[in-house]
C-alpha cells in the first residue's frame, strides 16, 4: 500500500498566513550548543515556530483550512476553541479509514479532551464506533494503528464491544494493541528495524512513540514510548551528516534519494539537533509531533552524536527486510548496514538485499554541502528492477496487476527503466570504509536489462578517464566511479517523489550500462587528502584492480585505504584475505551505538557520556564515564 | 476464487441445484480506485446481492479490502469475511461486525465454513491457515503438515461430503486435510501459488484448480490426484475457475492474460471468449449464477455478463469494480 500524502504541502503552505522562518532562512549554524539550557530554549523556539506557523490563519475565514494538525495545534495554543470543536464535528461526519486518519484523530482527542465541547468529543468517539479502520500492511501502518487504538481504548475504558468499529470491548482493544506494540518493540530491539533509516517514515514511528510517551496511562507503555523515541533518534543522529540522513534506506523516494536533505528526517534533525533547515511545511506529518514535542527532551548524548563528531567513524548495524509472504526462505531476512561518515562525505550501503519491493535504496556516496537545499549531493548505481515476482513476494497480489497498479495509479516511476529508486534481486554490494563495490548478475530476460548510475548536476569536473575510471568532485569530496561494462549517457528525468506524472529535467545524468554482467566501483576521498584533483586521479589509477564479468562478476582490488578486497557475486567478500562473516555482526556496532543481537539493550555513547536503554528492565541509565 | 455452492442437507453424492430453491447470488465488489490507506472511502465496497429486479444491492460494512465471504449455512445472518485486517464476523446480517483475529493474522485471502460442522471456520492467510471451532470467537493456527515456508494460502475449500475434509491452495501446491486441519499433506506440488479451488456442484468427487504457473487442474477423486487440462495455457497466471451450476459440461476460467476461457465439454477443449469485453482482457474473476449466466469482472472496467456462456458480453453495473468472489448461496436451513 502506498503512503498517504498530506494535502499538498504547497497548498498547506498557501493556507498559512505567516512565513516559515527556518525554511526560508540561511542554513543554521552546525556548531554544537554546549549549554543545555540554551539548547532547550532553542528547541522550544523551533517547536513554537512550527506551532505558530500552522495556527496562523488556519480556519479563518474558511474553516475548511483547518485540518486535524491545525486543530491539534490550535488546541495546544488554546486558540479558537469553539472553531476547533465545530470543525471536529464537521470532519467526523466523514471519517477516514486507517492509521493515517487514526493518529491525527487521537492527537486531537487527547489534546482536546478538556478543551473540545462534549459534542466534538462525542463526534470523535462515535466515528470510532461507526467507521471500520483498516490496519494497513506495513510496519509503520501498524505502529500508528495500534498506538492509536491503544490510546483510544485507554481514553474510553470499560466500553462494550458494540461501541467500537472492531467489535471488541475497550479491554480487548487495549490488550491486542498493547500486545502488538510490545511485540514490535521486542522485535526491533532484538533484530532491528524493518523500516530502517527511513527518509519519511521516521515520522510514522516517532509520532506514535511520542503519543505513547506522553499519554499512555500504563507506565510501562509510557516508558517504552520514551525509550523508543531515544532509540529512533539515536539511529537518526548516528546516520546523519550535518543533519542530513545518509546511506541506505529501507523505504524512500526519488526526491529524497537525489536530494538527500529533502525528507521528513531533515525536519526531525532540524527540530532536535538544529543543524539543518527543515523542509517546507515542516514536513506535513511533522506537524503532529510539534504539539507534544516539548514533552520530549533529547538526551545530550544523542545531540552530541548528531552535532559533535570527533572524527571519521563506521557504524555497522543489523535490520530486517519487509515481510516476504512468498518466494523467500525467510519471512524477514537480515539486512546488514554500513555507514561510514566523515566530515566531507558519507558512504553507506546494505549488502544488496531485496528489502522492499518498491522503495528500497541500497547504497550511495553523498557529500556535505554548506546549504543542502536543492543539492543533488549523491552518487550511486542500481539495477532498475521492475518485477512481478518481487511484488508478489511482499504483497497479496497476482503477477500482472500490481505493476500496472503501482505505475498507473500511484507511482509512475516504478516501471521506468530510468528510475533511481529501488533494489534488485540481482545486486550484491560490499563496502569497506569509502569504497563500494556493487556487482550485478542480471537474469536473461529480466525487464530492464541495464544498470543506471546517477551523476548529479552538482558534480564538477566530471572526467571520463582512459583508465576506465570516471572522476568527479562533489563538494569537498573527490569521487572515482568505475563502470565495469560499456555504457552510454542519458538525461535524468525526475518524477518528484516517484508520484509525479510528469518527468522533469533537473540537470542530472544517468550512466546507462546495458549489460547483464555488470558492476560499479566507487571510491571517495576528501579534497584535503590530496594535493589536487590530478593527484587523486593518479592515486586511483595506481591501485591494482582486476575484474572479470564471466561467468559471474568478480573484483579484486586495492582500495585507497590500502585494503585488498576480493568480491565475487554471490559469495562472501574478503578483505585482506579474511572472509566477511555477516552472521557475527552485532545489532549495532560503532563508536556511538552498540547492541547485541537479541539483547534488547542499546548503549549510546559520546565521549564520556553514556545512556543505556534496557528494554529487558525498561530502564534508562545515564552515566558519565571515567576518562 | 470462487463460485462456492453450499448445500446443507444434500451432503453426499450428486446435488441438483435445480431442485432446490433459487440460491442467492452474492459478490464481493471493491470499487476502490485511488484509495490509499487512511483516505476517505468515497465508493461503496464489499458485499452485494443481486435482487429480484437484477440490481446489485450493497449490504454489510463498506470495506475496500474484502477478498472472500462465507455464511453459516444454518443462519445467513452469520457472515464471515476475509479482509486486510483478517477475519470479520457478523451475527446480525452485516449490521455489526467483530474483527475476530489479533495482530498475528493478517491479510486474509479466503474463508470457508464447514457445512457439516458449521461452527468450524477456516481462514487462509498470507502465512498459513487458521481454524476456529466456535464460530470465529477464537482462532488458532493449524498448520501441521504445511511447510515452514511456502504456505502462503490463497484458497481454502471444504469438501461438502465430509466434515473436516478441506483443500488449501498454497504457494507450494495443494494441501489436503481430512481431520479438520490437524494434519495436512500435499497432494499436488506447485512452484507458484494455487489461486483457486472449486468443488463441482454436480459431482462432489470432481474438483478444479486454477494456478499461477501450472495451468488449470482437475481432480476426479476428491482432490487426491490432479491432472492438468491439456488445452489450458500455463505460461500465465489463471486467477479463478468456475463450474456452471446449470450445466456440468461447462467450465470457465478468468485470467489477466487470456481473458475468459471456457469449455463446454468438461474441459476437453477450451476456447477464449472475449468478444465484447474491453480490448485488454484483464479478467479478474469469472462466475456463473444459478441459471448459467456467466459474469466477468474486468480490471479497471466494470462487471460484464453473458447469456451465451461467453460468446457475447454486455456491460453490467458496478463500474470500476473488482469482483473478488461470486458466491451462490443456497437458502439457509431456517
Amino acid at each position: 500500500m502506498k503512503r498517504l500524502m498530506l494535502p499538498h504541502l504547497a497548498l498547506l503552505t498557501a493556507a498559512c498566513a505567516v512565513a516559515q522562518p527556518s525554511v526560508e532562512a540561511p542554513p543554521p549554524s552546525r556548531a554544537p550548543v554546549p549549554d543545555a539550557a540554551l539548547r532547550r530554549e532553542a528547541y522550544h523556539r523551533r517547536v513554537d515556530e512550527v506551532l505558530h506557523w500552522r495556527a496562523s490563519g488556519a480556519g479563518r475565514p474558511d474553516p475548511a483550512t483547518m485540518d486535524m494538525a491545525a486543530i491539534a495545534i490550535k488546541l495546544t495554543l488554546r486558540e479558537d476553541l469553539d472553531l476547533c470543536s465545530a470543525r471536529v464535528i464537521e470532519m467526523m461526519k466523514d471519517p477516514g479509514t486507517g492509521p493515517f486518519w487514526m493518529f491525527p484523530t487521537v492527537c486531537v482527542a487527547y489534546v482536546g479532551r478538556d478543551l473540545l465541547t462534549p459534542g466534538a468529543r462525542a463526534a470523535i468517539r462515535n466515528a470510532w464506533r461507526t467507521t471500520r479502520q483498516l490496519r494497513g500492511d506495513t510496519e509503520n501502518h501498524w505502529a500508528m494503528y495500534y498506538t492509536s487504538l491503544y490510546l483510544m481504548a485507554e481514553l474510553y475504558p470499560n466500553e462494550p464491544a458494540e461501541t467500537w468499529y472492531s467489535g471488541k470491548s475497550s479491554e480487548e482493544n487495549l490488550a491486542e494493541a498493547r500486545d502488538y506494540l510490545v511485540h514490535w518493540i521486542d522485535l526491533t530491539t532484538s533484530r532491528g528495524q524493518g523500516e530502517y533509516n527511513p527518509t519519511h517514515y521516521i515520522g510514522e514511528y516517532a509520532i506514535p512513540m511520542l503519543f505513547l510517551a506522553t499519554w499512555a496511562k500504563d507506565p510501562t507503555m509510557k516508558q517504552r514510548g520514551h525509550m523508543m523515541l531515544d532509540w529512533l533518534f539515536a539511529e537518526l543522529a548516528a546516520n546523519t551528516l550535518d543533519g542530513v540522513l545518509r546511506g541506505p534506506a529501507s523505504r524512500t523516494d526519488e526526491g529524497s534519494v537525489i536530494e538527500r536533505w529533502n525528507s521528513l528526517a531533515s525536519y526531525f534533525s532540524w527540530l532536535l539537533f538544529g543543524n539543518t533547515p527543515p523542509i517546507g511545511g515542516y514536513g506535513g506529518w511533522g506537524l503532529y509531533f510539534a504539539p507534544l514535542a516539548k514533552n520530549y527532551e533529547l538526551p545530550e548524548v544523542i545531540y552530541r552524536i548528531a552535532t559533535d563528531r570527533g572524527g571519521d567513524f563506521v557504524q555497522r548495524d543489523r535490520a530486517r527486510t519487509r515481510r516476504f509472504w512468498r518466494y523467500s526462505d525467510e519471512l524477514s531476512p537480515a539486512v546488514y548496514k554500513t555507514n561510514y561518515l566523515r566530515r566531507d562525505y558519507a558512504v553507506g550501503s546494505t549488502q544488496g538485499i531485496m528489502n522492499d519491493a518498491i522503495q528500497g535504496h541500497a547504497w550511495d556516496v553523498t557529500w556535505a554541502e554548506a546549504d543542502p537545499r536543492g543539492k543533488h549531493a549523491t552518487m550511486f548505481s542500481l539495477h532498475p528492477m521492475s518485477s512481478e515476482r518481487a511484488m508478489q513476494s511482499q504483497f497479496v497480489t497476482y503477477p500482472e496487476p500490481m505493476i500496472k497498479g503501482v505505475t498507473f495509479e500511484g507511482k509512475p516511476s516504478y516501471d521506468s527503466p530510468d528510475k533511481v529508486v529501488g533494489v534488485s534481486y540481482y545486486e550484491r554490494v560490499f563496502q569497506d570504509l569509502d569504497t563500494v563495490i556493487a556487482l550485478y548478475d542480471l537474469a536473461p530476460g529480466v525487464r530492464f536489462p541495464h544498470i543506471n548510475g546517477f551523476f548529479s548536476k552538482d558534480l564538477v569536473n566530471v572526467t571520463e578517464d582512459k583508465s576506465g575510471w570516471i572522476f568527479a568532485r562533489g563538494g569537498n569530496a573527490y569521487l572515482a566511479y568505475r563502470p565495469l561494462a560499456p555504457y552510454h549517457w542519458m538525461k535524468y528525468l525526475h518524477r518528484n517523489g516517484g508520484w509525479a506524472k510528469a518527468a522533469e529535467d533537473l540537470g542530472g545524468r544517468l550512466l546507462v550500462s546495458p549489460h547483464l554482467k555488470n558492476g560499479t566501483i566507487v571510491q571517495a576521498a576528501s579534497v584535503g587528502e590530496f594535493k589536487d584533483f590530478a593527484a587523486f586521479q593518479a592515486a586511483i589509477r595506481a591501485l591494482p584492480l582486476e575484474f572479470k564479468l564471466e561467468p559471474v562478476p568478480i573484483v579484486k582490488m586495492r582500495t585507497l585505504r590500502g585494503k585488498e578486497i576480493a568480491f565475487t557475486y554471490g559469495q562472501a567478500p574478503k578483505v585482506d584475505g579474511k572472509t566477511i562473516d555477516y552472521a557475527k555482526w552485532k545489532l549495532f556496532e560503532g563508536p556511538y551505538l552498540n547492541a547485541e543481537v537479541g539483547g534488547h539493550k542499546l548503549t549510546i555513547t559520546h565521549g564520556r557520556l553514556e545512556r543505556t536503554l534496557d528494554f529487558n528492565t525498561l530502564t534508562i541509565t545515564d552515566r558519565v564515564r571515567a576518562n | 476464487m470462487r463460485l462456492r455452492s453450499l448445500s446443507l442437507g444434500l451432503l453426499a453424492g450428486a446435488v441438483s441445484l435445480a431442485a432446490a430453491p433459487a440460491p442467492d447470488f452474492i459478490i464481493i465488489a471493491n470499487i476502490n480506485r485511488n484509495y490509499v490507506i487512511g483516505s476517505k472511502i468515497v465508493t461503496l465496497n464489499g458485499l452485494y446481492q443481486r435482487d429480484a429486479a437484477g440490481a446489485w444491492r450493497h449490504f454489510g460494512s463498506n470495506d475496500t479490502s474484502l477478498s472472500a465471504v462465507a455464511f453459516d449455512p444454518r443462519d445467513h445472518n452469520v457472515i464471515y469475511t476475509a479482509a486486510l485486517n483478517g477475519l470479520w464476523r457478523s451475527l446480525d446480517g452485516g449490521q455489526s461486525w467483530r474483527m475476530c483475529n489479533d495482530w498475528s493474522l493478517t491479510e486474509a485471502r479466503d474463508v470457508a465454513v464447514d457445512p457439516n460442522a458449521p461452527d468450524t471456520v477456516y481462514l487462509a492467510v498470507t502465512d498459513g491457515v487458521a481454524v476456529s471451532t466456535d464460530r470465529a470467537q477464537t482462532l488458532v493456527r493449524r498448520e501441521n503438515g504445511l511447510p515452514g515456508r511456502g504456505k502462503y494460502t490463497q484458497a481454502i475449500e471444504i469438501d461438502r461430503t465430509r466434515a473436516g475434509r478441506v483443500l488449501a491452495g498454497c504457494e507450494t501446491g495443494i494441501y489436503l486435510t481430512e481431520d479438520a486441519a490437524q494434519h495436512w499433506r500435499r497432494v499436488f506440488a506447485a512452484t507458484d501459488t494455487v489461486n483457486d479451488l472449486q468443488q463441482s456442484p454436480h459431482d462432489p468427487r470432481v474438483w478444479l484448480a486454477a494456478t499461477q504457473s501450472a495451468g488449470a487442474l482437475i481432480s476426479r477423486d476428491g482432490g487426491v490426484t490432479w491432472a492438468a487440462f491439456p488445452g489450458v495455457p500455463a505460461e500465465h497466471a489463471l486467477y479463478n475457475i468456475t463450474f456452471d451450476p446449470a450445466n456440468p459440461q461447462r467450465l470457465a476460467i478468468g485470467s489477466w492474460a487470456h481473458g475468459v476461457l471456457t469449455s463446454e465439454d468438461s474441459g476437453a477443449t477450451w476456447v477464449a471468449r472475449n468478444a465484447g469485453l474491453p480490448g485488454a482482457h484483464r479478467v479478474w474473476r469469472v462466475g456463473a449464477d444459478a441459471a448459467g449466466r456467466l459474469y466477468a469482472s474486468v480490471f479497471g472496467e466494470t462487471l460484464y455478463v453473458s447469456d451465451d456462456f461467453g460468446r457475447t458480453w454486455q456491460p453490467d453495473a458496478l463500474a470500476g469494480s473488482l469482483v473478488n468472489q461470486f458466491l451462490l448461496l443456497p437458502k439457509a436451513a431456517n
